[in-house]
């Protein structure tokens, strides 16, 4: 039922490590739920500006999200360091989504799990267009599971 | 993409208003979309203390997210107003699912819709339990007519 219990670290051919500030815990004690949403966008930016080498400025076709989505099954807190992982869950023809993790810092099992869509547009139009062929390679070379 | 269902404003019992800040854009020049998720809570947070009497800082009852969900259809930037549309899509014993749609000033059609699932706890424990009479009562006022 929930095949996302059992991610693991070594699932996910992309991690990244995000350090927690004070303020990022609520007054419940615990990171705030959208400070989750900001470190699953801030994998999939490592990602985008690290292995894919999207120009997110000037590339005449770059990604834009169109849907989120979090799953929030244990709290983490300020000051643990967070691992993110990220792999390609699906890639078409214009959209590629993300499955993402987060984990604690003693954590095996993922604190979170969510999934984050981009579709690929063009800077001019902001039509949807299809993945220009050297970063598809990349996703798939650097973004799938081995 | 799943062709997203049009959301309207007749679509939402629960309106409120915030003034976007500077710094909910991005370098894109629109609201980011991380910030849509602090809209989520501050409404759903605003309703729980408006209707249902939430004492956020005393109840031994809480709110806590289990998942959150954003469709986002165009975009919205400061300065823009933003009206945050609010009803219940499900109502469980112990958890609740929040509907939201996101619009920009006078915008008809909504620029984003999502949802927010609570699960209600026991502060001192974390376990879950059923949903407070007063706060129930506040969620069947903004029901959707669906129940889903």
């Amino acid at each position: 039922m929930s095949e996302y219990l059992s991610w693991r670290r070594a699932d996910f051919p992309f991690l990244t490590e995000i350090p927690t500030r004070w303020g990022d815990n609520d007054m419940l004690g615990h990171l705030n739920n959208v400070v989750y949403n900001r470190m699953i966008e801030t994998v999939v930016v490592r990602f985008t500006m690290g292995p894919l080498e999207i120009e997110w400025q000037t590339a005449p076709c770059y990604p834009i999200v169109v849907e989120s989505l979090c799953r929030f099954h244990r709290s983490l807190s300020f000051p643990e360091t967070v691992t993110a992982g990220l792999r390609a869950g699906r890639l078409g023809g214009t959209s590629v989504t993300y499955e993402i993790a987060l984990f604690g810092e003693d954590d095996e099992a993922p604190a979170s799990t969510g999934h984050f869509v981009h579709v690929f547009v063009d800077r001019d139009e902001h039509r949807s267009m299809q993945i220009p062929p050297d970063i598809r390679e990349r996703i798939e070379r650097l973004g799938m599971k081995a | 993409m799943a062709a997203q269902k049009m959301e309207t404003r007749q679509d939402y019992k629960y309106f409120l208003p915030l003034q976007s800040r500077w710094m909910d854009n991005d370098l894109y020049g629109h609201v980011n979309n991380v910030t849509y998720y602090s809209y989520f809570d501050t409404v759903v947070n605003y309703f729980l203390i408006e209707k249902g009497g939430l004492d956020i800082h005393k109840a031994p009852v809480i709110g806590v997210v289990v998942e959150s969900h954003c469709n986002y259809m165009s975009s919205v930037a400061y300065p823009d107003l933003v009206q945050c549309g609010l009803r219940v899509g499900h109502l469980g014993n112990s958890s609740v699912r929040y509907e939201i749609g996101i619009f920009k000033n006078d915008d008809a059609e909504a620029s984003a819709a999502g949802h927010f699932i609570h699960v209600f706890v026991e502060r001192e424990s974390n376990k879950p339990v059923a949903i407070p009479k007063p706060i129930r009562d506040a969620f069947e006022t903004i029901l959707a007519e669906s129940g889903e």
